[in-house]
């Protein structure tokens, strides 16, 4: 065995849930070993990658990433170690296997992340640290899950377990969508149970990446997402640093952060999503390995989070690579989840636990607002300075679209709404255009915005399940390329980001600035 | 000719957030472009607004905005850094688009910035359908009829023109949207209809169908003496009808005969030239009819594409960096060989081994949408596997997507499929459709049916039932005592692809004991290099393929 020579497994073909953040991190460990004098094998099977790129590595293996392949690599190489905490589920799939066949995997223990992903011993852990996380329950068959949703109350969260991207998962609001869910998403069985969160209402999403050497642990970055808990963290969009929470909630984050590095003894990355309600944290997942964030987290602060978590997998303390405190930022980076609708007719763009961005973009600037309507733009769907804006919002959300609408009255826009919205906005002084409904006649809604006359549209989902009006109204939206928005918290960001774009003067700087000490 | 020293600061685009048909192929390209210039004393200034790239890292390049790839932006960007130079061919269609806009504008003139590695004369050319068809037809080579029309009575006469099938593509629309094929006049005048609504200019473009062809890209490189080398030829296994990204490809083409090939290879050539790519790779997709050998030429792009990335893991040759190289003055002679470092950039890659590459589709996540391969892309991702042979690679490449597949498999719930259930399977393009073709083949369809059925080349399903027969062939030994399999037949299973896990369960038992027995008998692979030179020099970078052979390169 050659102590000198790491094995770096790489992530397979992209997929929804797991893409080219994974790439990034696998290719930074790359670069990191080899400043260091390591020689470095690259494992991977995606054409499109840079870790498939033959200057990354030391040596490059084009082979599929099973037990059968990476061992007989294994037993041709003999390095002193593997890692396998860079490439997203792919090689942590087949960790287990590796190991009982005496594959030395480096960085956190395969037992860690198990501990941290199998759901049991997550509760144990949580309760272990006197943290919090939804009320929960494992079904193994239907009447189980039906069970534990009523202890818990609705809606829940069911999911299959084990899955990245969130596979199938949804939130459910009673019984019988419970029962739907369960006869058309999920195979349930003792093999296959569900998983049922207490689903938090209206909550704010965290994310926080971290590196930790097994003594100590640093932040690299925490997210607050703008849309409300329930959007897949993949699929929403984020801001770092935190632009809503307040300074006693973020050192209690960073608290439990580091408690959690310490017990699962993190040697490498951590990954912890949280939601915030009344003043509350609940921890939804840890997942001690790299993250989708992570090369966000890097461009944002400048900090070069997967490098420093690999020379720690192979040895070196935080303290000795100068990373002892998280870096403070006095710019705004926000991301914005790019997604493939146009190509998938049929397809209702409503945001939801399940992933189905492709991608996304960051937009960096010194203060949110632009920051965020620089991420619009990047993401292709540049927010409207002027013009109608189209509201049509549910129940739930009418008191909280009043103010939104005022306050885009006053920055000039028109406001359009259908006959329900309308009455509430005109209650509250809001100058509003009422128009049909597609069931009312014509020229109905969707003419206005085939006919272009509306320039972005407000749309929070009526209750669950696609309303034929609304859906319409989304895919046209969609096809047409006008911005739709479908949170009220991400209706918000929007009227920041045109405030912000009406008073301020679009500028331009690179990284290299940003990030000088 | 050495590299131009009249420019020092270069503005590299990238192609912005991942998105089907865009993905991170263009973080390779640009990591390479990035690395290359700088090696060269160029200073970097980079624009892209994705993230999660491995370009956008600050240490690739000298200045590096994460910022909105709009014109707009890049003006802002341009005013501030004034870079001698702008390369726009490693990003994509955004980036090329970019460049096409800011030259229109004059954007480019007015800092004085050059575009190198394309011009927007080269990009004019390759993009504006009616300037390439003439192009191509001013050269002697054949393209699929067409016209254009701007009301359904001018679309109806195109029609009556060129006959049916026909495929109708509206311009200026995202994602394909509102296209389709007509097989018959009722359907012309609704997919017209829509297609005129959908494009943004009311134009659509109506094409002499060649659904059902074979399909072949060339990547081909040229330098400013002229000198021209093609890098790879894929073959498209799915017959024209399903987009390259949503098709399974092969390196090098399997079927097309040497004088086939020769004949592609001049009419690329010619391609490039009258095109004007002076400097740089493009990527040229021909249809070849199966029945007659009629050859058109379908479409260029004078870029670095998803298919240049695979070409170059494909050969080992790195299209991208020459590229860069290219662009700032180099020659193809001057560019030395990485790989084999006695070499010059201008030996055409050869390759003794065969490399397939299968995409990787999400519509579970999808539910609602129509999960047909169509001409507009649909798959999220790819592998790409190596072999010695084509049966080898497929079943590396299956085993490598992560859908549950240890090679060559039935598809789910096929006990359930009727043989008209299996027909359609065989003629509608899907995600599965090859392990559809293997599920027909172990029914005892006729190779001949199936090819029929498909339009896929009899070459392909000839190779999927070796595969199948190899599989009775282990198949026998569950009855006759797997302890019995001889080494031979156990050797000639893993020759073609075979995993592990796959002979465990054709055989009933589990994945340990196979690879015990295996290793029993002496059965492990080597491995070989990927040297772009068929091992005729020494090769300097150790990049590695498994098969079972003898010889061990590694």
């Amino acid at each position: 065995m050659d102590k000198k020579k790491i094995m770096i497994l790489g992530g397979g073909p992209n997929r929804i849930g797991q893409g080219i953040e994974f790439d990034y991190c696998c290719v930074q460990a790359a670069f990191a070993l080899k400043e260091d004098g390591y020689e470095v094998i690259m494992v991977n099977c995606n054409p499109e990658t840079v870790s498939t790129d033959y200057d990354t590595s030391d040596k490059l293996y084009f082979e599929p990433l099973t037990v059968e392949d990476v061992l007989n690599i294994y037993d041709k190489e003999k390095p002193g170690g593997v890692i396998v905490q860079f490439g997203g589920q792919t090689p942590l799939n087949i960790a287990k296997d590796l190991m009982q066949e005496g594959v030395p995997i480096i960085g956190t223990s395969p037992e860690s992340i198990d501990r941290a992903e199998d759901r049991k011993k997550f509760s144990q852990l949580i309760q272990k640290l006197n943290l919090r996380q939804p009320p929960n329950g494992t079904g193994m068959s239907f009447s189980e899950a039906r069970r534990i949703a009523k202890k818990i109350g609705y809606p829940v969260l069911v999911r299959p377990s084990y899955v990245l991207g969130g596979r199938a998962m949804e939130i459910v609001y009673d019984e019988s969508s419970l029962e739907q869910y369960m006869r058309e998403a999920v195979d349930v069985s003792p093999d296959h149970p569900v998983l049922i969160d207490k689903f938090i209402e209206e909550a704010i999403e965290v994310d926080i990446d971290a590196v930790a050497d097994g003594e100590r642990c640093v932040i690299g970055g925490i997210m607050e997402h703008i849309e409300e808990a329930g959007v897949h963290s993949g699929d929403s969009s984020c801001s770092l640093p935190p632009y809503t929470l307040s300074r006693e909630i973020i050192e209690r984050l960073k608290k439990q952060t580091y408690a959690l590095a310490r017990e699962l003894q993190v040697v490498g990355l951590i990954n912890i999503q949280c939601a915030i309600k009344d003043n509350e944290i609940y921890i939804l997942e840890v997942n001690p390995r790299a993250s989708r964030t992570v090369p966000f987290v890097g461009k944002a602060t400048g900090v070069p989070l997967a490098k420093i978590a690999t020379k720690v997998m192979v040895g070196k303390k935080l303290t000795s690579l100068g990373f002892t405190r998280e870096k403070e930022i006095k710019h705004i980076a926000v991301k914005e989840a790019v997604f493939p609708f146009v190509r998938f007719p049929g397809v209702d763009i409503i945001l939801g636990p399940e992933m189905r961005s492709t991608g996304e973009v960051m937009g960096i600037s010194d203060n949110f607002g632009i920051a965020f309507a620089k991420a619009q733009m990047g993401a292709g769907l540049s927010l409207p300075l002027g013009g109608n804006v189209f509201i049509s919002v549910a129940d739930k959300d009418k008191p909280s679209i009043i103010p939104i609408a005022k306050e885009l009255q006053s920055l000039g826009f028109k406001i359009i709404a259908t006959s329900g919205t309308a009455s509430v906005l005109k209650k509250n002084g809001i100058e509003v255009k009422a128009v049909k409904k597609i069931a009312e006649g014509r020229p109905h809604v969707e003419d206005y915005i085939k006919n272009g006359e509306i320039q972005l549209i407000l749309n929070t989902p009526i209750g669950k399940g696609p309303k034929f009006d609304e859906y319409r109204i989304r895919r046209e939206a969609t096809i047409r390329q006008i911005p739709i928005i479908t949170t009220i918290p991400g209706a918000r960001a929007a009227v920041d980001g045109i405030k912000a774009m009406k008073t301020g003067k679009l500028q331009v700087k690179p990284l290299q600035e940003y990030h000088q000490p | 000719m050495p590299k131009r020293k009249d420019i020092k600061k270069i503005l590299i685009i990238g192609s912005g957030p991942i998105i089907i048909s865009q993905a991170c192929e263009f973080d390779y390209s640009g990591t390479q472009a990035c690395k290359a210039l700088r090696e060269e004393g160029y200073e970097i200034v980079l624009v892209n607004s994705n993230p999660a790239t491995i370009m956008t890292d600050p240490d690739m390049s000298d200045r590096t905005y994460i910022e909105p790839i709009t014109p707009e932006v890049v003006e802002l960007i341009i005013k501030k850094e004034r870079p001698d130079a702008l390369l726009p061919t490693l990003g994509g269609q955004t980036g090329l688009n970019i460049g096409a806009i800011l030259a229109k504008r004059g954007v480019l003139e007015r800092y004085g910035v050059e575009m190198i590695g394309a011009n927007y004369k080269v990009i004019s050319k390759s993009e504006d359908r009616k300037l390439f068809r003439e192009a191509m037809r001013g050269i002697g080579l054949d393209v699929p009829k067409s016209g254009l029309a701007y009301s359904i009575q001018e679309a109806r006469k195109v029609a009556r023109e060129i006959g049916f099938p026909l495929i109708i593509r509206p311009s200026f629309t995202l994602g394909g949207t509102g296209g389709g094929v007509a097989y018959n006049i009722d359907e012309f005048e609704e997919i017209a209809a829509r297609g005129l609504d959908s494009s943004l200019i009311n134009e659509i473009l109506i094409e002499e169908s060649v659904i059902g062809w074979k399909e072949y890209e060339l990547e081909v490189m040229r330098d400013k003496n002229d000198n021209v080398v093609i890098v790879c030829s894929i073959e498209n296994v799915d017959p024209m009808g399903v987009h390259t990204g949503d098709s399974i490809t092969v390196a090098p083409a399997q079927t097309l005969t040497d004088r086939e090939y020769q004949k592609m290879r001049d009419a690329a050539i010619k391609i490039i030239r009258e095109v004007g790519v002076e400097t740089g790779g493009s990527n040229i997709q021909f249809a070849v009819n199966p029945e007659d050998g009629r050859m058109v030429v379908i479409e260029m792009n004078p870029r670095v594409s998803r298919s240049s990335a695979l070409a170059s893991k494909a050969t080992g040759f790195p299209i991208a960096k020459i590229a860069a190289k290219l662009a700032v003055g180099y020659t193809l002679d001057e560019i030395p060989n990485d790989i084999t470092k006695e070499t010059p950039a201008c030996f055409e890659p050869t390759i003794d081994y065969c490399v397939v590459k299968i995409p990787r589709f999400t519509f579970e996540k999808f539910p609602g949408t129509d999960p047909t391969l169509t001409t507009s892309m649909k798959s999220v991702g790819e592998v790409m596997a190596i072999g010695r042979t084509f049966k080898e690679a497929l079943q590396k490449g299956l085993r490598s997507l992560e859908i549950g597949l240890d090679g060559l498999a039935d598809p789910p719930g096929v006990s359930s499929l009727s043989s008209n259930d299996l027909i359609q399977k065989l003629i509608i393009p899907n995600a599965e459709r090859m392990l559809y073709i293997g599920c027909a083949l172990r029914k005892g369809m006729a190779v001949s049916k199936v090819s029929d059925l498909t339009k896929i080349d009899p070459w392909f399903i000839e190779n999927i039932k070796e595969i199948i027969e190899i599989e009775k062939k282990i198949k026998d030994f569950t009855r006759k005592g797997v302890k019995n399999i001889p080494a031979s037949v156990l050797r000639e299973a893993k020759q073609c692809g075979f995993s592990d896990s796959q002979l465990a369960r054709l055989l009933d038992t589990d994945e340990i004991f196979i690879r015990k027995m295996r290793k029993e008998k002496k059965i492990r692979p080597v491995y070989k290099l990927v040297d772009t030179c068929a091992a005729e020099f020494e090769a300097y970078t150790p990049y590695f393929y498994s098969t079972y052979e003898m010889e061990d390169e590694a």
